[in-house]
């Protein structure tokens, strides 16, 4: 029944693994006390939220002029970090939707902690919005509803606005998604537990049984929510960039944002799964789930992604000379030259040029290198975000407003506490929920699992009949 | 009402699907089948009719795209008119990416309450589960034996045995 | 059937429609204005459209090839004889190039000294903009692309013959493919900007690129459609199914959104912005050809998005050549839209009257609609169609041409087993 695979194709499940073992390779970590590694890792990030939580205080206590902002660099590393928290939060739906309609199978290996992560650090991004406001009970003010104001609705042509929705939208889509596709393994493990442990599955997983039709609908649910997902996913990157290019900033209003910023999403998004891909599947001893093969399909992705963002820097380059518009050409003479040079030469040096260095088979294959390598890509996407928004805002239109920019400890603080507060919900999230998409692995084991496919298929075809046979 | 099934484990999935298409062969009503993941072919095998939850995710999302783009109207031409950037009251362009999100957003939301309503899944349900294994590596298929007469049973249980599976057991739920 | 056999009354059929489109070439060139600005654009256009697809077939076979994508397999055989056509396809250019050189043309604003001499922007864009670099460009980079389309097409036709085992050649074939990649995603904006953007000289986007890539591609698929649906109906492939029709119709479906994507940000951007020296471009666009305008956004994106929403639909063969046929034309349409408006307009200005009569300055926008229809620039008339016919005809011939030297379906591709058993799953 199970359809031909091509000889060349290298297996993603090894271990000549059999549907039991999935379960239960999967589904343990679950259900063990954490080890001294995960514990060690919570205490840190758990202080660095804590960290998030007083510089959030302060902020609000002491008003925005705790920041460095100021009046010709009124957005500094608050967006900067809102969109690239956005931009890592691209990943997982780009992993379980796109990669799902291009029918790429590794996507089952590392889809559940993407979208994890998605979620995590949507959930980062959406703070930066919320304490920028200064007001933070006030924050309401931005959804439209009937008012004593008028009612004075919120004005529903700003790009900041569409922000809001989009954020909001795929945040809520985002979960559903996930959620959806983690309901039958919550049930596997509800299955595998007793006593309390049972009851709380047993809640969480909605009482799944999977009954043929109700496979079928989940089937058919995931199909069309990665179908609207992918529209999404390119929408909610696109929308942030209209916040920079609907204005007529020199430097920010160029057309072929809304696509380069989507690429550099993915881009930062994949190399965010890397780094935490890298670290879970040792900790949690997943690496016959997530294999070197789906490190390097991640890697060349990453290759693709970050190419294009050259492509896209360097048109943006050629195009500013071409406009033959004084203060364009300006605008970009300033980001290479200008005061933030350094951070030109960290996003071209981080995000253009190092990950070439994937075009070695070697190089893709290599732990090491992807994970060094996804620090990089992580640090070059943040330069990025940095050098388009505040190498633009130190130099306007008007020379006597030129300024220069440099955060203060609560601006640091806060950026270093989201990071605290995405490690922990990603730390919580392995010892709760199977980290792999179980039932996806198990529905891809007969075309992908090493005793069936890859050169090693031969050599265990004797053993697989005789443990079918009994 | 409680029922009765009577229930065969497989241990592989291609012979679960030569098991159902025997069973409907043979004219044995199937009650359910259960498998730990989604099974190639299962549907035609059992002869499910397609799924039509992905119409109802049309028309919410139809739905939420009306209400955002005729809301938006509203506001700006009727209720409160403001003139912002010399652009015109209906700026359609920039009416385009929330009436894009709440399309989405509704589809998104409909479908998934939609999904859960009719498979009667909400937190708290008690499932119906048949074997715990179901979940892991079992696939399983039932018959609902609560009216069966004694031989009836004996047919099906020497159907299941002899369709493959390894193991064979009645409860009831 | 894996050998096409290109029969007699299919190449009579098709040297009929070269022959019309000839004639039609002909036509448009006597009953043109002393510059015979409609036939050049015409030969622009068509060139360009042509010459796009067959780019973009490479492009995806590339990138299928390093997806390791296995669906496709029984279908690559038209991309790499698509991509082939990028050899006429320099010819083609080449006497466009030809014009510019020898002053048969006025095309190209910035290719015409006197007025590059009074006009501060153009002069700064002289350094991209002239002759030189639009030779250069057009001959070496479609040069590369023909020799990358060149040397994959033969590794194919060789693992054919001598296909082993350990696919040394597949492996050669990802090589050039994953080599192809970078090369075809830099040089591609840079003919784009030169053949496409530069009519409208001043103006620019930095968008531009990829949106006319995205309308390529879409093109490419459509075509792609029909041509499997036709040798299918003449008895060849019968191992395509309609999966791969599906997954075919999944792509002209997805890209045409994406391409509806392309398209609103750049209209919104510039819309939202109000810059003048870039609302011009749309400005030009709603006054004087709507019906183009909104067209467009009908064909390549209601239409397809409604038609192809559903599964079924994709799996159709009379609802996929009605679909295909409306997105070729709907792509050849929006390269109409891109190229006409600009090259009319520098026509105008070399002839002496400032195009439109001032209508940008609009104050005779209700007299106006009645005085602008011309005809072969404001809608595509039946010389264009002919042209087009001509064209499309030359492609297939061409195309056909290649595809029966060899087999249609490559026997020793390690993906074959897969592809012919391509299932789309779940519906």
């Amino acid at each position: 029944m199970s359809a031909p695979v091509s000889a060349i194709r290298d297996p993603l499940i090894e271990g000549g693994k059999t549907y039991h073992d999935i379960t239960e390779d999967i589904c343990s970590p679950t259900e063990k006390t954490p080890n001294l590694a995960w514990i060690i890792a919570f205490i840190i990030s758990a202080s660095a939220l804590a960290f998030y939580v007083f510089c959030v205080a302060w902020t609000v206590w002491q008003g925005i002029g705790s920041w460095n902002l100021n009046r010709t660099i009124n957005w500094g590393w608050d967006i900067t970090n809102f969109v690239w928290w956005v931009g890592i939060g691209h990943a997982g739906t780009l992993i379980s939707a796109i990669l799902l309609l291009f029918r790429q199978k590794w996507r089952t290996g590392v889809n559940r902690a993407a979208e994890a992560m998605t979620i995590f650090a949507v959930m980062c991004a959406g703070q930066f919005p919320l304490i920028h406001m200064g007001r933070l009970w006030l924050a309401f003010f931005i959804f439209p509803y009937p008012n004593t104001r008028g009612p004075l609705w919120v004005n529903f042509n700003s790009p900041l606005l569409w922000d809001v929705f989009a954020i909001s939208t795929y945040f809520t889509v985002s979960l559903l998604f996930w959620y959806t596709g983690l309901v039958p393994d919550l049930a596997t493990v509800r299955d595998r537990a007793r006593g309390l442990r049972k009851k709380i599955y047993n809640f969480v997983s909605f009482g799944w049984t999977g009954a043929a039709k109700h496979w079928q609908r989940w089937e058919s649910l995931s199909l069309v929510l990665a179908g609207l997902a992918t529209p999404l996913v390119l929408s909610v990157h696109t929308i942030v960039s209209f916040d920079f290019a609907t204005s007529v900033i020199p430097g920010w209003h160029t057309t072929i944002f809304p696509p380069y910023f989507v690429a550099g999403a993915i881009f930062s998004g994949f190399a965010m799964v890397q780094t935490l891909m890298v670290i879970t599947r040792k900790v949690l001893n997943l690496q016959e789930y997530i294999t070197l093969e789906h490190i390097e399909s991640m890697n060349k992705v990453i290759l693709l992604t970050g190419t294009m963002v050259g492509v896209a820097y360097l048109t943006e380059l050629f195009i500013a000379w071409y406009s033959g518009y004084i203060y364009e050409q300006f605008a970009f003479y300033n980001r290479v030259l200008g005061p933030y040079y350094w951070s030109y030469i960290g996003m071209m040096s981080c995000n253009v040029l190092s990950p070439q260095i994937f075009w070695f088979r070697k190089m893709r294959r290599s732990i090491f290198v992807t994970f060094i390598m996804s620090i990089f890509v992580n640090i070059g996407m943040w330069f990025e975000r940095f050098v388009i928004i505040s190498s633009t805002l130190a130099r306007d239109y008007l020379p006597t407003s030129w300024s220069y920019y440099t955060p203060t400890w609560v601006e640091i603080g806060l950026f270093i506490g989201t990071l605290g507060l995405f490690f922990t919900l990603y730390l919580v999230f392995t010892r709760l929920a199977p980290v792999v998409a179980v039932a996806e692995v198990k529905s891809i084991l007969k075309t992908a699992g090493d005793q069936y496919v890859g050169n090693g298929a031969q050599a265990q075809a004797g053993t697989v009949e005789q443990k079918e046979v009994h | 009402m409680q029922k009765e099934v009577l229930y065969g484990l497989y241990d592989d999935e291609e012979v679960l699907l030569k098991a159902i298409s025997r069973a409907r062969e043979s004219h044995m009503n199937i009650m359910d089948v259960f498998t730990p993941f989604p099974v190639h072919g299962l549907e035609h095998a059992m002869g499910l009719s397609e799924s039509r939850l992905h119409i109802s995710g049309f028309v919410y999302g139809a739905i939420g795209a009306l209400t955002a783009f005729l809301f938006m109207t509203w506001v700006f031409t009727r209720d409160w008119p403001i003139i912002f950037g010399g652009k015109p009251y209906w700026s359609v362009p920039a009416f385009i990416p929330i009436t894009f999100e709440v399309t989405v957003l509704f589809a998104a939301v409909g479908m998934v309450v939609t999904f859960y309503t009719i498979c009667g899944m909400w937190p708290g349900v008690k499932p119906a589960v048949l074997d715990e294994r179901i979940t892991d590596d079992k696939f399983c298929l039932a018959f609902d034996a609560t009216h069966s007469t004694e031989e009836e049973r004996s047919a099906m249980e020497g159907f299941l045995s002899s369709s493959g599976a390894s193991e064979v057991h009645t409860k009831n739920v | 059937m894996n050998q096409f056999a290109f029969e007699s009354k299919q190449k009579i059929f098709l040297l009929g429609a070269m022959g019309l489109g000839v004639v039609c070439m002909v036509l448009t060139f006597l009953v043109d204005d002393p510059l015979h600005t409609r036939f050049w654009s015409n030969f622009l256009h068509n060139s360009v459209f042509f010459t796009g697809i067959a780019f973009v077939s490479l492009f995806v076979l590339a990138a299928f090839t390093t997806a390791y994508s296995g669906w496709h397999t029984l279908v690559k055989r038209i991309w790499e004889t698509y991509s082939l056509f990028l050899i006429p396809g320099l010819i083609l250019m080449g006497v466009i190039i030809l014009g510019i050189w020898g002053h048969f043309h006025h095309l190209y604003h910035w290719a015409d000294p006197a007025a590059v001499a009074e006009d501060e922007i153009l002069q700064g864009k002289s350094a991209f903009l002239n002759k030189n670099w639009y030779t250069i460009g057009t001959v070496v980079i479609l040069g590369i692309w023909a020799y990358f389309a060149w040397r994959m097409h033969r590794i194919s036709v060789q693992e054919d013959l001598q296909g082993t085992s350990d696919f040394s050649h597949h492996r050669r074939y990802r090589y050039w493919s994953a080599a192809f990649l970078p090369v075809g995603a830099f040089t591609s904006a840079a003919l784009i900007w030169q053949w496409v953007m530069s009519i409208d000289a001043h103006w620019y986007s930095t968008l531009f690129a990829w949106y006319a890539t995205a309308s390529w591609f879409v093109a490419a698929m459509a075509l792609t459609i029909l041509t499997v649906i036709f040798l299918k109906a003449l008895g060849y492939m019968e191992e395509v199914s309609t999966n791969h029709l599906h997954d075919l119709g999944k792509y002209a479906f997805a890209f045409s959104i994406f391409w509806t994507y392309l398209w609103f940000s750049q209209y919104m951007l510039i819309w939202y912005g109000n810059v003048g020296e870039e609302t011009i471009y749309f400005r030009e666009r709603l006054d004087h050809y709507p019906t183009m305008f909104y067209g467009n956004l009908i064909l390549n994106f209601v239409a397809p998005f409604f038609i192809l929403m559903r599964n079924d639909t994709k799996r159709k063969f009379g609802t996929m050549v009605l679909t295909s046929i409306i997105l070729l034309l709907g792509h050849w349409w929006d390269f109409f839209l891109m190229i006409k408006p600009g090259v009319y307009h520098t026509a105008q200005e070399v002839l002496g009257h400032g195009a439109h009569g001032g209508g940008e300055t609009g104050h005779d926008a209700a007299g106006h609609a009645a005085s602008t229809f011309h005809a072969g620039f404001t809608m595509p008339g039946l010389l264009e169609l002919g042209t087009f016919i001509g064209f499309l005809a030359l492609f297939l011939y061409f195309v056909f041409n290649r595809l029966e030297k060899v087999s249609l379906i490559p026997p020793n591709d390690p993906y074959l087993a897969e592809s012919k058993h391509h299932t789309v799953w779940p519906y």
